[in-house]
This record gives structure tokens, sequence and C-alpha cells, in this order.
């Protein structure tokens, strides 16, 4: 952390320097350039942490820049001045949040199709500026814009511009340092398992959108009295390609990548463009090279160059000490699952086929029938992953028929898959703490420093059971497949759900793996308030976890009891005599 | 040495005021001066403005990409033609001119930046620009009147920026005499208006239905397509179904290509007459010659005027750089009256400060490739001329002399 | 009623063009999940094929081997210099291909100028149809579009090729185990992909303009064509041409063309939001 401080306050001196030693058109076209520059790190904000592409950013710079342009055509005081600039942050904050949510709520992924919809925002943006003459002043666009007051657009504008840089890159690193930002980045590494962690992504990814329009629209705001004019290219789709190509060139991982990535290309575009007609040739091959070359971009750079003489970036989670205990959860008191009749079907296939069955208490019980019996598609039934045709799911007297996945776990139900889900490129602390926090972190505590520094009994436990998960800088990604499981085993239980979901905990274990996680299942079962259903094939597991078994063929429940009513029961018999294990 | 050049300086600044009747003289003049430009050097003390180096920059800003980087090249020359002839003539205030190119082809802003760049870094101590109007609304912002800006091309009129002085035809002048002599000629009663949407094509309409109603004519039709369309099936529909007589072109650049190509695929280009005053030879050739027919283009200048004193630039600029040079239109043309009126009026004012030079600049007067033409109220009063398009060419079919651009400065 | 025939060709000719320039990106998106900046390019390098052609005095038929073959030169250059490192990174395949654009155009440009360049028309003159003069050449270019779409279907679903780009693009790791060379597959696929876009370039250049800056509409248009009709199948393909290309046909007729535009962007913006596998999902 010190060193980039050290980093950014030396860059910030050389802004500050720079119109004393270059000369005030030099400094008037770098401002412009660290407006662009302040966009590019709301884009990194959504694509380097979050991992989804806003494709359309210039529209909610535009929007800023006319706000700012139609209070700034009269003569105003700082009073209005601050009513604009305030302005101008929220609507485009608002516009970008309600998208955010709307678009988010309805799919989840980060797919090309979000970035479509911003593009395509911005193509309505351009079109409607273009012909609402009236209101925006059409292609001519909107003149006779006056500077803030008492402030030189061509001189001390500049160093209003430097400070509101300073401004979003302090509030967009405290954003990107908090939980917020370790949970969208979350996100980006693996969405469906934060949603098994409790977390409504569609509101993480809105919230992240919505800041980053805000931004731009901020940047917009002091775009209208630095250019004195505002056009509809300042919200169209070229400008927005153009912003997303900066900031990937500069680095989209960090906060200064992009501001250095518009700056660089600014000034090789405009020092190359009146000398050299072919200039967008070199500047497309910077792009190619970059790409091909140099994925993180310039920033990346950097970064490496600082790891190389031994200079670290230290995530908040590494440097914090687990010093307070964490929150404690509502503990459910009835533990009672119950299928009534549930069907499934998928075209043809029956996927569930009228399932009923009913369980409580404490205890493990284990669900196990041959392959395609549909015991993966009872839970994803139970947590919302699958649509239910008919019958009903309920939990201690709720349906969870209409439960969508990041709800499960307020409702108490945690579920690990039986392939480990872990964020893989997120450290091993930092893939904890995101756990810790299931039904605990409060949404004041989003950019609270504070539970970073969370400790629970629970965690120490497991910490003794698998010492490898108190490590703090190892990335997840680096662990083997066994301790994966493990580790995946650790966050689900780590909220300390009422109904703990583990499809195959041991599949792909070593035989020492698997006695340690055995182990591991059966103490905790005995020391929580927890029902623990385990879909297990290794009749092995089965024998020394369950307390209850449950049988499973072709979508419906053959059989119900303990393991030696089963092996007993005739249907049992008749449907593993088959071959299938 | 010194008394020579005041002299000459004395000639210089004599003829201008007076004006040359022709542009052919201005040549003559050229020629006989040519000797004693090389003295000219020393006139900078004469300059209310002296720099060091005694050369006067000047900023051409003109677009060398993005959409209208089509006209770049042509407009490269034609300034750089203007200037040669400016220093062989002793210069502007008597110093030798150097232009600076500015790419003016790219977002507004960024070529504020340029500019800025150019006036404040480079030393340029005038413009001449031949972009779009938003750019302009730019630049006049960055130069807030404090150094003179001549602003070229064809333009939807309506301004009377300070330090600012428009030398392009207006609406009034271009559109006007042409509806008129086509109602008149041609017998056409019902028009069909499509432009794309933005200002000019919206306020050049404006016009064109004023006149269109003092003529007792009909519009049919009204529209205007967003820019990235080029797709006009529904309105060449409309056009039929109406009965439309006159298309009124106020789409540009590609837009208007397409839009051109299509109509007369569809056939009506026979019996439909089509009016445009941006439809230049370049377009003209993007058109094609076997879908041009009935097209009529109003401007100020064609490469195709066969007055003595466009014939002359037409040549001169043909064995400057070659017959394969970049065709001349109307908006490269303008950058060299941009200079030939920024020449006449600096030297009029006798100093290049716009205070000065506003004042200077009504009346005005110069003769050019485009005939003569006379400043009021910082727009140009001038020649027009209306040309019909036979094959992949524009043939003048009516010249209009001296038409007023209209006043759009408040008093 | 001779309006309404005018509409329904109208229609059907911007439908079946559509569908034309937006095949060679569907493909490539839909298929190979690169997002083709440059997709707009290869049409304008097909157009000036049809304008090379044109000036050396030889028949148009030319035209159309001719653009196959310079997109395809084009597009096995561009794959094996940069596409191919970037499968699986659609946003940097954005990002390349955008730089890629910037260099073709320019590269047409050095060669070219910027000049408008005409092709004339291969077949002159109005058919009447339907009791409506309409333009010869785009019935032929609609029947040539058909037949290219129906051997398209026929190959895509019958053909090895065809079953071996639907297992790859289905699951590229089994693909592959079962011995399928997934590198030269893509590359087949990226190349054929261009090269359509270099056909519907040829095609389309007797009726449209020619500069080095056409690509930009055409992409655009393409792109929200796939939105509509769903990636990786034909049928998609041409009910989200249908339906673009009817949305801008019908609205333009009943308001104007400002209203149209807008209504296929909000159409498009209504799909990716809605239904983001687009309307033919079948998977």
């Amino acid at each position: 952390m010190a060193f980039s401080i050290v980093v950014k306050l030396s860059l910030l001196s050389l802004l500050i320097a720079f119109p004393f030693v270059t000369n005030s058109y030099s400094a008037y076209q770098l401002g412009l350039y660290l407006l662009y520059g302040i966009v590019g790190q709301g884009i990194a904000l959504c694509w380097g942490k979050g991992g989804f592409l806003p494709l359309g950013q210039a529209l909610f710079f535009g929007i800023g820049a006319y706000i700012s342009g139609l209070m700034l055509q009269n003569d105003v005081g700082w009073g209005l001045v601050i009513v604009t600039l305030s302005l101008s942050i929220v609507i485009p904050f608002l516009l970008a949040g309600v998208v955010g949510v709307l678009v988010f709520n309805r799919q989840i992924g980060s797919g090309p199709y979000f970035s479509l919809i911003t593009l395509a925002l911005a193509l309505v943006g351009f079109q409607l500026a273009n012909s609402q003459v009236w209101l925006t002043g059409g292609f001519n666009g909107l003149t006779g814009i006056n500077g803030l007051p008492n402030i030189d657009s061509f001189g001390s504008l500049y160093f209003v511009i430097v400070g509101a840089l300073v401004l979003t890159t302090i509030i967009l690193s405290k954003i990107m340092g908090s939980p917020f930002g370790l949970l969208l980045e979350a996100v980006r590494e693996n969405e469906e398992r934060l949603q098994f962690l409790g977390n409504n992504t569609s509101w993480i990814k809105a919230a992240a959108f919505a800041i980053s329009g805000g931004i731009a629209g901020l940047a917009g705001a002091f775009f209208a009295p630095h250019q004195g004019i505002v056009t509809p290219q300042v919200l169209g789709f070229i400008l927005s390609a153009e912003l997303v190509i900066w900031t990937a060139v500069g680095g989209r991982f960090g906060l200064l990548g992009p501001v250095i990535g518009v700056v660089l290309i600014g000034f090789l575009a405009s020092g190359l463009r009146d000398a050299f007609v072919y200039w967008e040739v070199i500047v497309a091959f910077v792009f190619i090279l970059v790409v091909l070359r140099l994925p993180g971009g310039i920033g990346a750079i950097g970064v490496h160059l600082s790891r190389k003489i031994g200079l670290n970036f230290h995530s908040y989670g590494e440097i914090s000490e687990r010093s307070r205990s964490v929150p404690e959860v509502d503990k459910i008191i009835t533990r009672e699952l119950k299928f009534e009749e549930v069907t499934i079907t998928r075209g043809s296939v029956v996927i569930l086929d009228k399932l009923s069955f009913k369980i409580e208490g404490l205890g493990i019980q284990c669900l196990i029938g041959p392959n395609g019996a549909g015991k993966t598609s009872a839970l994803n039934a139970l947590t919302g992953k699958l649509e239910v045709d008919s019958g009903e799911i309920s939990w201690c007297g709720g349906s969870l028929n209409n439960v969508r996945p990041f709800q499960t776990l307020s409702l108490g139900i945690g579920r690990k898959f039986q392939v480990p889900s872990i964020f893989p490129n997120l450290t091993i602390r930092q893939n904890i703490d995101l756990s810790l926090w299931v039904n605990r972190l409060k949404r004041n505590q989003l950019l609270s420093m504070v539970p970073y520094t969370w400790k629970s009994d629970l965690l120490e436990k497991l910490e003794e059971v698998f010492p490898f998960i108190s490590d703090k800088s190892l990335i997840a990604g680096s662990l083997s497949v066994g301790e994966r499981q493990m580790l995946d085993f650790t966050m689900t239980v780590l909220s300390e759900p009422s109904l703990v979901l583990l499809d195959e905990p041991c599949a792909g274990l070593s035989k020492a793996e698997t006695e340690t996680m055995i182990k591991a299942i059966a103490d905790l079962s005995k020391s929580s308030k927890s029902m623990f259903i385990i879909v297990e094939h290794d009749m092995q597991v089965v024998e020394l976890l369950s307390d209850n078994v449950l049988v499973m063929h072709q979508g419906k429940l053959i059989a119900q009891g303990s393991l030696a009513e089963i092996r007993s029961n005739k249907d049992v018999q008749r449907v593993y005599a088959g071959g299938t294990k | 040495m010194l008394k020579n050049s005041a002299n000459v300086f004395k000639e210089i600044s004599k003829n201008r005021e007076k004006s040359m009747n022709s542009f052919m003289k201005r040549r003559d003049f050229i020629k006989k001066s040519l000797t004693a430009a090389a003295t000219t050097a020393a006139l900078g003390g004469f300059a209310s403005r002296a720099s060091a180096s005694g050369h006067l920059k000047i900023g051409v800003m003109i677009p060398l990409s993005g959409p209208a980087g089509l006209f770049g090249p042509a407009s490269k020359n034609v300034s750089e033609m203007a200037a040669a002839e400016i220093n062989a003539a002793g210069g502007i205030l008597g110093r030798q001119v150097e232009i600076v190119l500015g790419d003016a082809g790219l977002s507004p802003s960024e070529v504020a930046q340029t500019a800025l760049k150019l006036w404040r870094g480079e030393g340029c101590e005038a413009f001449i620009g031949m972009h779009d109007s938003a750019v302009r609304g730019a630049l006049i912002n960055v130069f807030k009147a404090q150094v003179p800006y001549v602003y070229c091309p064809n333009y939807e009129g309506g301004e009377c920026a300070d330090g600012v002085y428009y030398v392009g035809e207006t609406p009034a002048q271009s559109v006007v005499p042409s509806i008129e002599w086509l109602a008149a000629e041609k017998k056409v009663k019902k028009f069909y208006l499509i432009g794309n949407d933005y200002n000019w094509p919206r306020d050049t309409n404006a016009i064109a239905k004023e006149t269109i109603a003092k003529l007792g004519g009909e519009v049919v039709g009204e529209e205007y397509m967003p820019f990235t369309v080029d797709n006009f099936d529904s309105s060449l529909a409309k056009m039929k179904e109406t009965g439309a007589e006159l298309v009124i072109i106020t789409l540009v650049g590609g837009a208007s290509v397409s839009f051109n190509r299509a109509f007369a695929s569809f056939g009506l280009s026979e019996n439909v007459l089509r009016f445009g005053t941006l439809i230049d030879e370049n377009t003209l050739m993007g058109i094609g010659a076997e879908n041009s027919k009935n097209i009529y283009s109003a401007a100020g200048y064609f490469a195709n005027v066969q007055t003595d004193a466009a014939k002359a630039f037409a040549q001169g600029y043909a064995s400057k750089f070659g017959s394969d040079a970049a065709v001349l239109n109307a908006l490269s043309q303008s950058c060299y009256d941009g200079l030939i009126a920024l020449d006449t009026i600096a030297e009029r004012a006798g100093a290049l400060d716009t205070k000065a030079m506003d004042k200077a600049a009504e009346g005005m007067e110069y003769d050019g490739p485009r005939g003569h033409g006379t400043m009021k109220n910082r727009h140009l009063a001038m020649d027009i001329y209306l040309a019909n398009a036979v094959g992949a060419e524009f043939k003048i079919v009516q010249s209009f002399k001296n038409q007023e651009p209209g006043n759009f400065c408040k008093a | 009623m001779e309006a309404f025939a005018t509409f329904l060709l109208n229609f059907v000719y911007v439908s079946a063009i559509l569908a034309l320039v937006a095949l060679g990106l569907a493909m490539v998106f839909g298929l190979l999940g690169v997002m083709n900046m440059a997709h707009g390019e290869f049409v304008m390098l097909g157009a000036y094929s049809a304008y090379v052609v044109q000036t050396a005095q030889i028949s148009f038929f030319w035209a159309i081997p001719l653009a196959i073959f310079v997109s395809a030169i084009f597009g096995f250059l561009i794959e094996w210099s940069v596409i191919r490192h970037l499968y699986n990174r659609a946003f940097d395949t954005l990002l390349a291909t955008w730089g890629l654009a910037i260099l073709i155009r320019k590269g047409v440009e050095v060669v070219f100028t910027r000049d408008y360049k005409s092709v004339n028309q291969v077949v002159p003159g109005t058919v009447e149809l339907f009791g409506v003069n309409y333009p010869a050449y785009r019935l032929i270019l609609i029947s040539i579009i058909i037949c290219i779409f129906v051997v398209l279907l026929l190959w895509y679903q019958r053909s090895k090729v065809g079953l071996r780009v639907r297992a790859m693009v289905q699951n590229p790791g089994l693909a592959a185990a079962i011995g399928i060379d997934i590198a030269i597959l893509s590359r087949v696929t990226f190349v054929i992909g261009v090269s359509t876009a270099g056909l519907a370039g040829a095609l389309l250049a007797p009726l449209v303009r020619v500069e080095p800056y056409i690509g930009l509409d055409y992409l655009l248009s393409s792109f929200f064509i796939l939105v509509v009709g769903g990636l990786g199948s034909i049928e998609g393909l041409l009910i989200g041409s249908t339906i673009i290309g009817g949305t801008d046909a019908v609205i333009s007729t009943i308001f104007d063309k400002t209203a149209g535009y807008m209504s296929v962007l909000i159409i498009s913006i209504l799909f990716l939001w809605l239904r983001p596998d687009g309307i033919f999902y079948r998977r």
C-alpha cells in the first residue's frame, strides 16, 4: 500500500507541475484527457474489477456534460454550480443504476449482452441529442456555455480537474478495497458461487455500474465549461468505444491505468495526426500489440516491475488481523424440509417425478441413487437453480418454489457443488472473508474495513482440520483439487447455515483426504445446530456419516430410513441390482 | 532597399483597396510583383504585430480524417496554392505567409485542442476553417474573437460572431434563386424535402419552404434521416406516392450517394428532378453517371465553371498538382477564398486585429475564382451557379449574380 | 395496393440483404465468440473488389470470386496473426479487431483514395412485378441470397464439416478429444465467415456507395440482427433479419425514418434484455 501511495503522490505532483513546466495549451489538452481518464476509471471498476464491460459509457459522460452545459449557459454562482455538479452526478448515477438493475436481474453472467445494451443506449442517446434541437442545440451543439465562476477555462480549470481526478481516485480506491470491492471481484471470478454465498450479484453489479455512471457524469460536468460547447459526439458510440480502448491500453485492473492510457494515446494521436497522415495506423498497431502482448495494459507493466524489485501491492485482507468476533447469525429453531409431489420436466425429459419426502431435525441425511436419479436436480430445485413445474418445496413452513439462488442463504440454506467452486484468482484469505460475510455483512458495512478483521470460532476449528486455509496470500487457483474441495466446504459451512447441502464432498479426494473430510463433516454435524443433506455415491462415506438415508430413482423417492432399513429394502435392491453403482 | 519595399507595400495596399476587376488582372499583377516578393521579408517592420521571424503563420483547419476527410487533400492543395499566390504578391501586411494544417475532421473537442495548440503553441495569428458547424462552435469558443478566423464552407447561416468572417454560401444565396429558377423553367409544383437529421438541413429547408410557399408550390413531404441510415426505400415509396416533382436533398456525404443511387434504381430519375446545395463533384462521382439524370446542384463554385477566373484557377491547380490531383469542388475551393478574404480584410484593417478587421470587413471586396465577392454583415455576397449533372460531371445551366447572404448581425 | 406491394418487396429485399451481411458475423461471433469489429471492413473489401473488376473492364461475374479470394486472404492473415491468440477472450477480440478495422480502412485509402467509387448497375432498369416497377437487380439479388441460404442450411446440417463445427461449438473440449482439430476448424470458420462478408460486399456494390468508411453501417446492423435472432443458428439469423428489417420498414412507412431507426434500437435493447438468447433459442 505504502508504495502505491508514493507512486500516486509523485504522479500528482507531476500533474500539478505540468502547466508550469510545459505551457497552458498542453495543460488544457491534458485537462480533457484527465476527464476522459476519470470516465476510464469507472470503466475499470466495472470491467477490471466486476468483469462486465460497459460499452456505452459516453452516454453518462454526455448526460453530465449536457446538464452542466444547460445550467452554465446562464450566469450562475457557486451555489448553483454545486447543484449542477450534483445533478450531473446523480442523474447518470440513477440512470446507470436503473439500467443495471433491470438488465442484471434478468441475466446472470457477464457476456456481451450487457455491453451491447449499453452500446445501443449510447446510440439512442446520440440520436436524441442530435434531433432534440430545442434542448441540446442539435448537431451544432449547445453553445454559449460559460466557465465556472472565477475560473479560467484555459487556465485554473485544469487544477479543478486534477482535484476531481484525485477525488475519484481516492473514492474509487476506497471502494475497490472495501468489502464491496471484494464482492465485485468475486462476481468476476465466479458469479454463481457468490450467489450461493447469499449475495444478490445483480445489485452488486448494478451498484458498480451506477458508480461508474455517476463518475462519468462528474467528468462530463467539467467537460462543458472546459470546452464551452457540448455536441452529440460526447455521448456517441465512437467516444464510448475509444474510452474502452484507452482503458484497455492503459490497464483496466487499476485506477491509474485508464488515466495513463488516455493521456498516452491522446498525446500520441494529437502529436502524430498533424504531422503524419496515417497516424491512425500507428494507434491501431498499439491497440493490437497491447491486446496480444499486454492483456493487462500498460499499467500491468508497472505492477510487474514493482513486484520484480520486491514491492508488493497487498490487499486489505492480507494486512488485517482477525481480531473481532463475527456477529451472531440468526438461527432457525425448527428444521423441516418437505418436498410434496415436486415435478420438473424439461422438454420430453422428466427430471423430478412427483418427488415427495419430509425430513426434520439435526443430523446427516444421505441422498443416494443411481446416476440420473435426480439427486442433484432435487438440490437445484431446492436452491432456485431449477424452476419447479408443479408441487411444493417447503423449508420451515415457507415455500421455496420461487426462491432465487442468492436468497437461499438468508433462509439458512448453504450449498456446496460437486465440482469445487471457489474464486480462483482471489487469495484463500479473500475466499474465506467472502464466506464469513454471508448473512453477517450489513449494508452499512459494505464500505467499512471492519469486516476484514472478523474471526469466528468455527473458522479457527476448521483451520486446525485444514491447516492450509490459514494462508493469507496464496491464490486459491493454485490449490490442488482436494484442497479446493476442502476450501469450498469451509466456505459453505462458515456462514453456519441451518441446512447444509453437500454434493459429493469427497469426489476427487485421495484416501487420506477423504478421511479428513469425513471427520470434519462428522465433527461439524455434532457440534453445530445444522441439518446436513449429502448427495453421495460412495457407500463407505454413507456408512460413516449417515443418520438417515433417502434413495431416489428416476425422479422419485423409493425409500427412506436408516442405512440398515435401506439395505433390506427390496425396491432399492432391485434398482441397484441393475448394475449401476 | 527599404524604400523600394515600402513602395511595393503601398502598391499592394492600394490595389487591395480598389479591389481588382478580374482575377486575371490579379494574376498579371502577381507576375509583375514576383521580383519584389523577394524583398518582402524586410517588410516585417511594417506589420502591426511583428513576430520575430516575420513569417505569418495561418492555421488551416481542414478535415484530414473522419468522414469529411475526403475533402482533405484538395483543401490542402488549394490552401497551399492560395498561400503561394499571396506570398508572391507580397504576403499579408507585408509578411510572408506560412500555412500550418490542423485536422478538423475529428470531434469538436479534439479539433479545439489542435486549434489551441496551433494558436498558442505554433504562434498562428489567423485561422481559416473548412469543417462542420459543431467544430466551428468549438473553435469560436476557443478563439473568443482574439484571433481572426475565416469560416470557409457552405453553412446554414444565422451567425455573426466577433472576429469570424463567413465566406461560404448560405441557403438564402443558393437555395432561393435555384428553387425559383427550377420552378419557373421546369414547371415543378410538388416539392419533397429530404435531409439528414441535424441543423443544416432543417435550417436550409426552413428557407426553402418559405420560397416554395411564395411560389405557390406545395411541400408534399419533409423527412429527416439519422446519420446511420443507408436504406431509403420507405422515403422513395413516399416520393412515388405523393407524386413529388422536385426532391430537395440536404443529405450529406455518403447518405446522399446512397439515396441518389437508390432513387435512380427505382427509375425515379427519369421524371423527378433532384436538387441539392451539397451535391459536389465527389458525391456525384459516387452517385455514378448512370444514376445522375436530372440532378441539379447550386454552389458558389464548380470545377466546371467556365468564367475566365475559374478556368485560370482550375488550370493553375492542375499545373501545380497534376491532372490526377484531388478533385476540386465548392468545399475545398472555399479554402482559397478563405485565405484571399483573410488577406483582403487584414490589408484593409492594416492589422491582424479582430476589432479593426470586424470594421474593415464591412464592404470588403475581392475577385476570385468564384467571381466578385462583397462582404456584408461578415458574410459574402457572391455569384451562385446552378449546375445540372450530365453523366458524372456538372454543367452550369445558370448563374445568379451577386446574391445576398442575408443579415444575421443584430444591430 | 401498389404501395403495399412496394412495401412487401422492400421488406423482403431489406431482410434478405441484412441476413446476407450478418451471415459472416453470425459465424464469427455466433460460432467462435469473436466480436469482429472489422466485419464491415470485409464487406467494404468485397465492394472494392467489384470496383476493381469494373475498372479492369471484365464481367461483373468475376467480382464474386475476387471478393471471396481477397477477403479469404485477409481473413486468413488476420486469424493467423491475431485472432487465434484471442479465442475465448471476447472483449479482447473487440479491441484487436477495432484496430484491424482501422488498418484495413487505411490500406484501402492508400490504394483507392478517399473518393467515392461508383460500381455500375449490372442489370439496370426495373421490372414490373405485382403491378410495381421494381429494380431488376434487387430481384436477382433476392433470389441469389435465397439460394445461398438454402445451400448453406443444407451444408451446415448435412456435411461433415458442418457437423464438426456444431460439435466444436457445443463442446470444444470433447470435440478436441474425438480428434477434431479445433485450431484448424476455427480458422476455417473464421475465413469462411469473413468471405461471406466479402461476397455480400461484391453483390451489394452496384446498389450502394463504395468508400473506405462504409464498414461501420454494416457492422452495427449485423450486431442487432444477431442479438434478435440469437447466436449460432441460421434460422435465427433469418428471423432476426426479418424482425429488424420488418420493424424498420413498417415504422418508417407509418412514421418516419428516425422513428424506424429508434424502434430498431429499442427492439434490440428489449431482446438483449428479455431474451438474451434470441427469439430462436433451442439449445
